[in-house]
């Protein structure tokens, strides 16, 4: 019963998909307000099917109901609640349900918001995110089933793979993943409308904006998590290796960041307009790209699912959707005519523009990398690896430069600026900019590469603390204002800028802790009887004895190390080492102790109960609390940024007649 | 040029070619590893040598983690290994290369420069290149044969008729410094004056 | 901006044609696709070995339960399967029947087991409840498994008589592809 339900629902949300998606095409073409309510309503039953069907699988897995395919490959009686439920994201075809999920709430939403705007782009929107849907839609109803009956349905089922049971960020990682990745598809839908509309102007530019600083919102704190999740769980004690899959989640996100900030170029001075059409359109593709890597099984990645008749799909799907992109740019880019002029010579302008090139450089030297193995499988018939010693040392100049831009951008006036302006927006920040290298170089820091890292830091810190005053300041000088009514007044009305500069401001504490934590650490690998003690710069930590702990899903041995900082007692730390079922490595999951200033961080390598002792694996990394915290900050700007757009009033306006072409045009 | 533009292509060209330094390896000599190039380390030294030469080769058994972050079996006797031939004087090369023997170019975390991997290094190195050529351009004087300001001005005047022409200044001095800064911002007119009508280019 | 008037409009919107970007996107995207296309059918984790065709590394090993070592030396002359198991690993287990038997029928064929990251006390074990047909040895240090490029076990490598390996073998072996591997081992083709 269930089995069929679901996949009915599937098949209906894949009917609307479709059938929306050329009704959507189609009142683009020729519009009609017949059509475009027809678009509309199909855009919201697709959303209302994918959650229905969702719900239905939810209710199969928390019911155990092992008929359906997916409940028999990922369910279990013996796993607690919250693992059922989660149960849904695990694996593969439930993460493709879900995408569902997220894309139908993402269409209704967008949908509903502007359903009596922008009448010429709306319904070509809504065509391309229907096309899309139908897409998954017809993944779920065909090569990726979840709702398949199985004949002879088990008592029990496996359960999820144990390694995503083991922390509760398996509970928030996927889905913001997904609302971050899926919803790129939005904004992705907007810049197709504006080049077969064929205008992009300043009004059309803020929808556009908006979902992509939603979306972008999302992966920011999804990308981290990942990170966070590898450091507390995996006991390697590092949060990124640069795998394939976490490359692939990076990838859209840095095009991304680059379109964000060249739409604000479209929308002061209406040029770029092209570029972040482009920009957007590659977002999307490489979230298409990111999928195929982590699901078809053709990149050596720790993350991938198995190999499955998927990937093929989904590269034609890929290929498609390049296609189409490429001859949408082609033929339509240039109906996207600029209004206005680039300031030649350094200004703002020149700041945005090496931005978008460092973005992109990343974005292209990841992208690179991650798939350069396969070239040189294909030309040498060697094969071979990019890994971690490549992306780090390429990323970090690249890091050091965007920190640099972040700081001299904000600095720089619009306009053109005299040389007189350049000395005033420019040196006082390099007061704060010497200091801090000089605080570094005291505190021990002699990695050129740190060094110029808190430099520009401190650089980039002033100018965007002097930036979030500005209007401050000024509010002081003009109205006579108090600093905490200023500040109030100022954020009022000039959100989105203070929100702007607020992820400025995370974004700088997250280079340089990840600069400081990088190089800054100590490190001792030593093994350990039961009752020994050793030391790492201010911590001793005392191996007391080990024990073995049982539970449904792993097997562990723990030890217990009393931890003491300068003489005073921090307590007890538990890292283990564990068996999962289904799993031949064993596992270690590390201990770590998070303050402000650093992280002790115990992980072990290989322990022996009968003869009690422990390889044991010490870190003392700076500054890693400081990565989560200003990730913090940054989806606080983000949000900050995002909320006055949606408070915005909406006049309804009805027109009593249906618009044509004819009369859009007169408009212009 | 924009010179931020220069800068920045400077700051990242030198250290990226100094960078692939690291990775140049010959092509793999037939023979066993021959004598040590090195002198033999000890101490603190050999623990810090081992973790970096540990960081550059791949655990064969859990292949996402390098040899000095596996807590593998493989991998604690790989980085013994590593340890033992440091310790005797080996030099980095020599002994990647060694692994290199076994286990084929895939246990190399870092590229080594042959063949085809030049792409890899100097791939970066182009799209830096190329896309600093583009915003340069991008940025570039506007060409010689924009509209002569003249026919700009009559073309404005038709089209706003009401309004005072560019070059008139209001009678408030606070006003008229806040209206020349408008116009240097609006039409690139260095201190808001405009400039006198050019002679016909040449 | 000028204006323009509806026929004015419909004009501008007509689609043109812009090279530059097909060219870049074109460049780009192809390489891209058919490189993916191609790669659908690999699997990344197998990893080839540079080894074959190259001389069998050296080793000197003592054999499980105590005795004198044996070393690569001592299979000169002959054509050698050495074999990478342990006990935890249960296609080892499985395929050692096939071994055993090939052993046996296989007298000009050296046979070598090398205990893979396991206990001794346990290999000996096995070893006497399955009467086994040919020797194993410890590599304590897991230097020869090293040596050998061993990412898992069971891999098995078929050397021929000159010293020379001419195949690895990743997996469980049944008795057909030791018949095979071994006749390929005799010849001495890589």
């Amino acid at each position: 019963m269930v089995p069929v339900l679901g996949r009915l629902l599937i098949l209906l949300a894949l009917l609307a998909a479709s059938a929306g998606a050329l009704v959507g095409f189609a009142t683009g073409a020729r519009p009609s307000e017949a059509g475009w309510a027809w678009a509309r309503r199909l855009a919201y039953a697709f959303a209302a099917l994918m959650a229905l069907a969702n719900l239905t699988m939810e209710y199969a897995l928390l019911t155990h109901d092992f008929s359906v395919g997916y409940v028999a490959h990922v369910g279990s009686r013996s796993v607690p609640t919250w693992v059922s439920l989660v149960s849904l994201w695990s694996s593969l075809e439930g993460s493709i349900l879900f995408w569902g999920l997220v894309m139908g709430a993402y269409i209704a939403i967008a949908t509903w918001q502007n359903r009596f705007k922008y009448p010429e782009y709306m319904p070509y929107a809504v065509g391309v995110w229907l096309a899309c849907g139908a897409f998954f839609s017809f993944l779920l109803a065909g090569p990726a089933q979840p709702f398949a009956t199985v004949p002879g349905p088990p008592l029990d089922g496996p359960g999820p793979n144990p390694l995503l049971q083991n922390h509760h960020l398996m509970i928030i990682h996927p889905p913001f993943l997904y609302a971050g990745y899926v919803g790129m598809t939005i904004p992705f839908g907007l810049a197709c409308a504006a080049l077969l509309v064929g205008r992009l102007g300043h009004d059309f530019i803020r929808p556009l904006r908006n979902f992509l600083l939603l979306p972008w919102i999302f992966l920011t704190v999804a990308i981290v998590l990942g990170g966070w999740w590898a450091y507390e769980v995996l006991g390697w004690g590092g949060y990124w290796a640069w795998d394939p899959v976490e490359n692939a989640s990076f990838l859209p996100w840095l095009t991304a960041t680059a379109a964000l900030h060249s739409a604000l170029l479209v929308e002061r001075k209406g040029v770029l307009k092209g570029w972040t059409a482009t920009l957007v359109i590659a977002t999307f593709l490489l979230t298409i790209l990111g999928t195929f890597m982590t699901r078809s099984g053709v990149f050596n990645s720790v993350h991938s699912f198995t190999q499955s008749a998927i990937g093929p799909t989904i590269l034609v799907f890929l290929a498609a959707a390049l296609l189409f992109a490429m001859a949408l740019l082609t033929l339509r880019v240039d109906t996207l005519v600029p209004e206005g002029r680039l300031q030649t010579g350094p200004s703002r302008d020149a700041a945005f523009l090496v931005q978008n090139l460092l973005f992109v450089l990343f974005t292209f030297t990841v992208l690179l990398g991650t798939v350069f193995p396969l070239v040189v499988e294909a030309v040498r018939g060697v094969q071979m690896s990019v890994g971690r010693p490549y992306f780090d040392k390429l990323s970090v100049p690249i890091g050091v430069a965007l920190l640099f831009v972040m700081g001299v951008g904000p600095a720089l006036p619009w306009g053109r600026a005299t040389k007189e302006q350049l000395r005033r927006a420019l040196l006082p920040p390099l007061l704060t900019a010497s200091a801090l290298a000089l605080l570094g170089f005291a505190a021990g820091v002699r990695n050129a590469w740190t060094a110029l890292a808190l430099f520009f830091g401190g650089f980039t810190a002033q100018v965007t603390l002097s930036e979030i005053l500005l209007p401050v300041r000024q509010r002081m000088g003009s109205h006579g204002e108090s600093v905490v009514q200023a500040f109030r007044q100022a954020q009022r009305r000039g959100r989105r800028r203070f929100g702007a500069y607020v992820v400025h401001a995370g974004a700088v504490l997250v280079i340089v802790a990840i600069a400081v934590s990088s190089t800054m650490g100590a490190s001792k690998e030593i093994q350990l009887r039961a009752g020994e003690t050793t030391s790492l710069g201010a911590y001793t930590v005392t191996f007391v004895d080990a024990d073995r702990v049982v539970e449904p899903h792993r097997d562990s041995v723990r030890a217990r190390m009393d931890v003491r900082k300068n003489g005073r007692s921090l307590g007890t730390l538990y890292p283990r080492m564990s068996r999962y079922e289904r799993q031949r490595e064993l596992i270690g999951t590390p201990a770590v102790r998070t303050s402000l200033t650093e992280d002790l961080y115990l992980s072990i390598q290989n322990i022996d109960l009968a003869s009690r002792t422990v390889g044991l694996l010490v870190l003392v990394n700076p500054m890693v609390g400081w990565i989560w915290i200003a990730t913090a900050v940054m989806a606080l700007g983000g949000l900050i940024a995002l909320v006055p757009a949606w408070r915005r009033e909406t006049v309804v306006v009805r027109l009593p007649v249906p618009i044509t072409s004819a009369s859009a045009g007169g408009l212009r | 040029m924009n010179r931020i533009t220069f800068t920045l292509l400077g700051l990242f060209a030198l250290p990226q070619a100094l960078m692939a330094e690291g990775a140049r390896a010959p092509d793999l000599p037939a023979s066993n590893i021959a004598a040590p190039r090195g002198p033999p380390l000890s101490g603190a030294e050999l623990d810090a040598r081992t973790q970096h030469v540990g960081a550059l080769l791949r655990c064969p058994v859990c292949q996402g983690l390098s040899v000095a972050d596996s807590p593998a079996t493989m991998a604690r006797n790989m980085k013994a290994e590593v340890r033992e031939k440091l310790a005797k004087g080996y030099d980095q090369e020599q002994i990647l290369a060694h692994f290199e023997r076994s286990y084929g170019e895939f246990v190399r975390l870092e590229p080594p420069v042959r063949g085809v991997n030049w792409l890899v290094w100097l791939g970066p190195l182009a799209a830096l290149l190329a896309g600093g050529t583009l915003v340069a351009f991008a940025l570039r004087r506007p060409p010689r044969d924009a509209t002569p300001p003249a026919l700009e001005e009559r073309v404005i005047a038709a089209s706003t008729p009401g309004l005072p022409s560019r070059d008139t200044l209001p009678g408030d001095p606070r006003l008229a410094a806040a209206v020349r800064r408008a116009r240097s911002l609006a039409y690139g007119w260095p201190h808001g004056v405009p400039p006198k009508h050019p002679a016909a280019a040449p | 901006m000028p204006v323009t008037s509806t026929a004015g409009a419909a004009v501008a919107r007509a689609t043109r044609f812009n090279p530059r970007v097909l060219a870049a996107g074109a460049a780009f995207v192809v390489p891209l696709l058919i490189l993916l296309a191609l790669n659908l059918r690999r699997d990344p984790h197998a990893v080839r070995s540079p080894l074959i065709g190259r001389p069998a590394p050296a080793f000197s090993l003592a054999p499980v339960g105590g005795g004198a070592q044996v070393s690569l030396e001592t299979l000169r002359g002959r054509p050698a399967v050495i074999n990478f198991w342990a006990t935890w690993c249960v296609p080892c287990l499985e395929e050692h029947a096939a071994l055993r038997a090939a052993a046996r029928h296989q007298r000009d064929v050296q046979f070598l087991g090398i205990v893979y990251e396991d206990e001794e006390a346990r290999t000996q074990a096995f070893l006497q409840n399955r009467s086994s047909s040919y020797p194993s040895l410890m590599d304590p240090e897991g230097r020869t498994a090293i040596a050998y490029g061993v990412f898992g076990v069971p891999e098995t490598f078929f050397i021929d008589a000159g010293g020379r390996i001419v195949e690895k073998y990743v997996g469980p072996l049944d008795a057909r592809a030791i018949a095979a591997l071994v006749a390929r081992a005799r010849d001495g083709a890589p």
